[in-house]
């Protein structure tokens, strides 16, 4: 968490003074607005790439019992469309918007941790090209964009296509939950004077609410991968039934990842529809609050229902009308909204542009991708349509006729303010029809297949009556979204060349962005207007009829947490949920009845416990240190911070002593499952000590060499959140495993 | 056969003790009802009335010793609903009275340490769940009153930052809204573990004493002990969790009507300064 240390007055300083090369100068920046336009162009790539997959799958099932592609090839062709468009499109493009406008629409000169920033683009970068790696094995990840065991598993699928495919997400995790802590630390503590987080665009409010979800549902992804891969390559079993492992415990894991991630989605795209239906309406949003208040809602209920994606498992008749009734209520704030767009357009004075063209269709197909979603919620309707073109039918609803059309709509809302100029008009209305027509033929009738029992993921299909029209239908319109997708690139490349000048707000919008040149310069803003109101822009330009003249909103208070130590907090929250699920894995295979605990059998608990109060001690000791610092005590804060060092140390040796002791017993971590669990947790609880020490041993030659002051305190306290937050997961640890307190 | 709203079965138990409480809480009420209105004196009906059937319907009747599913219910209501519409029920400016005395008003502070309440809301959820305490509270009846004190009094201590009558004991809102995120984690992870778990959590729910004859029929309901345990499970995890996302739509109504300060006082947002801005 040393990245922490950015202050931003330092900003200044991280452009590279000389830069020898424009290539150089983009793949080295800091710059948000850059890195930002870095994220959009890796999306659009790898829309491309995912785009020419569909149209792939689509001409294989255009015809019945068509021969054009190989099952294998269909299959690494639906699962790489399917992971490609959520990681490498649908989550960068929307990291990407946010980079460049969350900063300018709260009226920042930077995101709070630059080069935190742009290690997550980087991240995301190989980890995309790792991913792609993989077709150069010639056996591309093949078990679906979900993975499901034991399909997964070494036994199914030998070749490495899934382990890129593991590895190729974990690193592309590293980079998303970077990316949100940075976003959301931009939001809580660099808002400009007068924005208080009542006051900002929902557009940021929305990327709020998605940092959280992603800062909380990404680990359990991250571990179900990694145990997939112990799996996978040192032959443990957790997702191997016939060696007691669970294949379900794969599925809730990566759905309890995997229904936040449609949030994660779908959220920022009803951010930008936020802010285009009002802009070109010509009134504020109408029930900000509600907006708001219901995308919260979202958020929590979005992590209480991931088990309606595992009707079909048999959970259980209560568990299925526990979790039927959660996905029901979620469709409530989600509804909310719709009535709030539309109340917006009503009455207002509409500019029927190419952006609110593309909102309002976004509004009609959303709410059919969103009332298929209430069918499903339904557990009879989902156990007769699951695994039908009905299930693709609705999430494409979802996530095209929803989010890619409110990213279109943003990219013409925001293109000249990216740009300085504007998108042309005739060409964004021949894009859209394309698209509206093209998208509805693909996936409209696939509602109908889905009833008529055609299944998903099947290569290809018998005559069936009826099917081989729908089919036809469907693959056609695959055509005209391609083509729409082309008069867009051509009308981003023309208007970049030839487009009208915007100037800096060209829609007389409402939102801080709009205050500044388009582009903006590398320091975003040369002054700001005063913010007294939810639209500030608006209120500059129309003095007469400022909103806070008529509503009032509560005002800033001021308050804007420190910056290293709220990135501490956010990194240990996602930490927190990463070890939970671990020592979730742990109960469920250590509680079982007629088993004998081996626990007890091969753990010395009391040596370990004296260890762990070496680990608890360094805890109090950090805490004295910290003391020393902030009183300006050099020596005594190296002394106290080498002791903490050193008890670290201890720690660990004496965890190496424990594993050297278990492993010339001949128990590894392919034992059983005790042994898998236990070396899983502990095992990555060390590799967190070992991170921790290295920290502080940096801390502790800025100690030595004076660069760590009282001032720097701060900086100091952000290690400790982490080595704390280290020492409580080991008490959790002990108690679950050592002392077997659940079992 | 007996029904469960038939109030004359043996399913409902008039003559519980409970209403000696009740009675005498109202008889409380009655005494400080300075400032309550419709509203508050709405609540504290409600609050008695989720007391009283806690134990005289089939809830009590059932959570003493043959459904862990009705003692989750039971539970939960003490825990939640009843202290959460007692406070509700509290006018500010009798409570006021009461917590002006340097003791009762250190007492507030204390209580609305946001740890303070957390850890005896949820820690009073986990410890009696654990297999031998949940036991023995079911068997023993004086150990079954105090539990359900423990609940009542944790109760009100966990909804005391939240919903305390007195304003300047509550946390501020974005603690509030974390304060009930993880404390719907909380019971999630309980939920889940009682849910999913082989064990016998409470394990004198697993081999009744069938004392009332009623036992076939619960088995004929599907209600047998694997399925009574994951049903009280669900409900240890998705009630609680309903009713905290809904206290956080109450707090968000309250932090976004924060506006008492008029606009005058917003010196913070002078036409910007570069300098200003970037802090």
């Amino acid at each position: 968490m040393t990245t922490g240390s950015i202050e931003q007055s330092e900003l200044t300083s991280l452009e590279p003074p000389v830069t020898p090369t424009p290539m150089l100068d983009w793949v080295s920046t800091l710059d948000h607005k850059r890195i930002g336009i870095m994220y959009i162009l890796t999306a659009v790539f790898y829309l491309a790439v995912g785009g020419f997959e569909a149209l792939l799958m689509r001409i294989q099932l255009a015809f019945p019992n068509n021969t054009f592609l190989s099952p294998e090839m269909f299959n690494q062709l639906f699962t790489m469309h399917g992971t490609t468009m959520v990681f490498l499109v649908g989550m960068p493009v929307l990291t990407g918007f946010a980079n460049y406008f969350v900063p300018l629409m709260v009226g920042a000169r930077d995101v709070a941790f630059p080069r935190l920033n742009a290690f997550g683009f980087w991240m995301l970068f190989f980890g995309g090209l790792l991913l792609h790696f993989s077709f150069l094995t010639g056996s591309a990840p093949n078990a679906g964009w979900f993975s499901y065991v034991p399909l997964s598993t070494k036994a199914y699928s030998s070749l490495q296509g899934v382990d890129y495919w593991i590895i190729g997400l974990l690193i592309m995790g590293i980079g998303s939950v970077s990316g949100a802590i940075n976003i959301f630390a931009t939001i809580v503590s660099l808002r400009a004077p007068g924005m208080s987080l009542q006051r900002v665009p929902l557009f940021v409010w929305m990327m709020l609410m998605q940092a959280i979800l992603i800062i909380l549902a990404l680990p359990a992804l991250n571990s179900a991968l990694a145990m997939l891969l112990i799996d996978r390559w040192l032959g443990s079993a957790f997702f191997d039934p016939t060696r007691g492992g669970s294949a379900v415990l794969w599925q809730h894991y990566f759905w309890i990842f995997g229904h936040p991630e449609v949030y994660i989605l779908i959220l920022p795209g009803f951010g930008m529809i936020s802010e285009v239906i009002p802009v070109f309406s010509r009134k504020p949003i109408y029930g900000y609050r509600f907006v708001a208040a219901s995308s919260v809602a979202i958020v929590l209920l979005g992590y209480g229902v991931w088990a309606h994606h595992m009707f079909a498992v048999g959970l259980g008749m209560y568990a299925d009308i526990f979790f039927a009734v959660g996905s029901l209520l979620i469709a409530i704030p989600t509804g909310i909204k719709v009535f709030n767009w539309t109340a917006t357009l009503w009455g207002g004075e509409i500019q029927f542009n190419t952006a609110l063209h593309f909102a309002v269709a976004f509004l009609l197909q959303f709410v059919i991708g969103g009332l298929t979603g209430i069918m499903f919620a339904a557990v009879p309707i989902d156990w007769q349509l699951t695994d039908t073109y009905f299930v693709v039918a609705h999430f494409h609803y979802v996530l095209i006729g929803g989010l890619v059309f409110a990213l279109f709509s943003a990219t013409y809302y925001w293109f000249p303010k990216m740009t300085g100029r504007m998108l042309s008009e005739r060409l964004g209305i021949i894009q859209f029809w394309l698209w509206v027509l093209g998208f509805n033929m693909t996936f409209m009738v696939q509602h109908f297949l889905g009833m008529m029992g055609m299944p998903r993921r099947v290569y290809t299909y018998a005559d069936n009556p009826g099917w081989a029209l729908l089919n036809g239908i469907a693959s056609l319109g695959a055509v005209f979204m391609a083509i729409g997708t082309l008069v867009l690139l051509w009308n981003i490349g023309s208007s970049l060349l030839r487009g009208k000048i915007a100037g800096d707000n060209p829609w007389d919008a409402f939102t801080l962005e709009w205050a500044t040149t388009s582009p903006p310069p590398p320091e975003n803003f040369t002054s700001l207007p005063e913010i007294k109101s939810r639209r500030p822009v608006w209120d500059m330009n129309h003095p007469e009829n400022a909103d806070w003249k008529t509503e009032k909103t509560p005002i800033d208070k001021g308050k804007r947490p420190n910056l290293p130590k709220l990135a501490a907090w956010l990194f240990i929250a996602s930490e927190a949920v990463f070890f939970l699920l671990l020592l979730i894995a742990y109960v469920v295979f250590n509680t079982r009845t007629g088993e004998a605990s081996v626990t007890s059998s091969v753990l010395d608990v009391q040596r370990t416990g004296i260890f762990s109060l070496f680990l608890i001690s360094s805890s109090v000791t950090f805490w004295i240190a910290e003391r020393f610092l902030k009183a300006g005590k050099k020596s005594a804060f190296v002394f106290t911070l080498s002791l903490t060092i050193l008890l670290g140390i201890t720690f660990l040796a004496g965890q190496a002593w424990e594993y050297t002791g278990l492993l010339t017993n001949d128990i590894t971590i392919n034992t059983d499952l005790f042994s898998a669990t236990f070396f899983t947790v502990t095992g990555f609880h060390g590799i967190h000590v070992s991170a921790g020490v290295i920290a502080l041993f940096i801390m502790l030659i800025m100690g030595i060499k004076g660069s760590l002051n009282p001032s720097k305190a701060h900086v100091f306290g952000a290690v400790g959140v982490y080595w704390h937050f280290v020492d409580v997961v080991w008490l959790a640890v002990f108690g679950i495993i050592y002392l077997g307190l659940l079992q | 056969m007996s029904s469960y709203f038939d109030p004359t079965s043996e399913l409902w138990k008039w003559n519980s003790p409970v209403w000696l409480l009740v009675l005498s809480l109202i008889g409380f009420y009655i005494l400080f009802h300075q400032g309550t209105s419709g509203k508050r004196i709405a609540s504290f009906a409600f609050a008695m009335f989720a007391l009283a059937m806690a134990y005289a319907s089939p809830i009590g009747v059932l959570s003493d010793g043959y459904l862990f599913s009705a003692h989750v219910i039971q539970h939960l209501i003490l825990l939640l609903i009843v202290p959460l519409f007692f406070l509700l029920s509290l006018s500010e400016t009798a409570t006021e009275k009461i917590f002006r005395h340097p003791f009762m008003n250190r007492l507030g502070h204390v209580l609305a340490v946001p740890f303070v309440g957390w850890l005896s809301g949820l820690g009073v959820m986990w410890f009696w769940h654990v297999p031998s305490l949940c036991n023995a509270a079911t068997e023993n009846y004086a150990l079954g009153i105090f539990r359900d004190a423990t609940f009542l009094l944790a109760g009100l201590a966990f909804w005391w930052p939240i919903f305390s009558p007195v304003k300047r004991f509550h946390i501020p809102s974005s603690q509030a809204v974390i304060y009930l995120f993880s404390a719907c984690l909380g019971c999630t992870l309980l939920g889940i573990y009682i849910t999913f778990t082989v064990i016998s959590v409470c394990p004198a729910f697993a081999n009744p004493v069938d004392r009332l004859g009623i036992m076939n029929m619960l088995y004929d309901q599907g209600l047998t002990p694997g399925t009574d345990q994951r049903l009280g499970g669900l409900l240890m995890w998705v009630p609680p969790c309903s009713l905290y996302v809904s206290a956080i739509m109450v707090i968000l109504k309250r932090w976004y009507s924060d506006i008492e300060q008029t606009a005058s006082a917003n010196t913070a947002g002078t036409t910007g300064s570069l300098r200003e801005a970037r802090q």
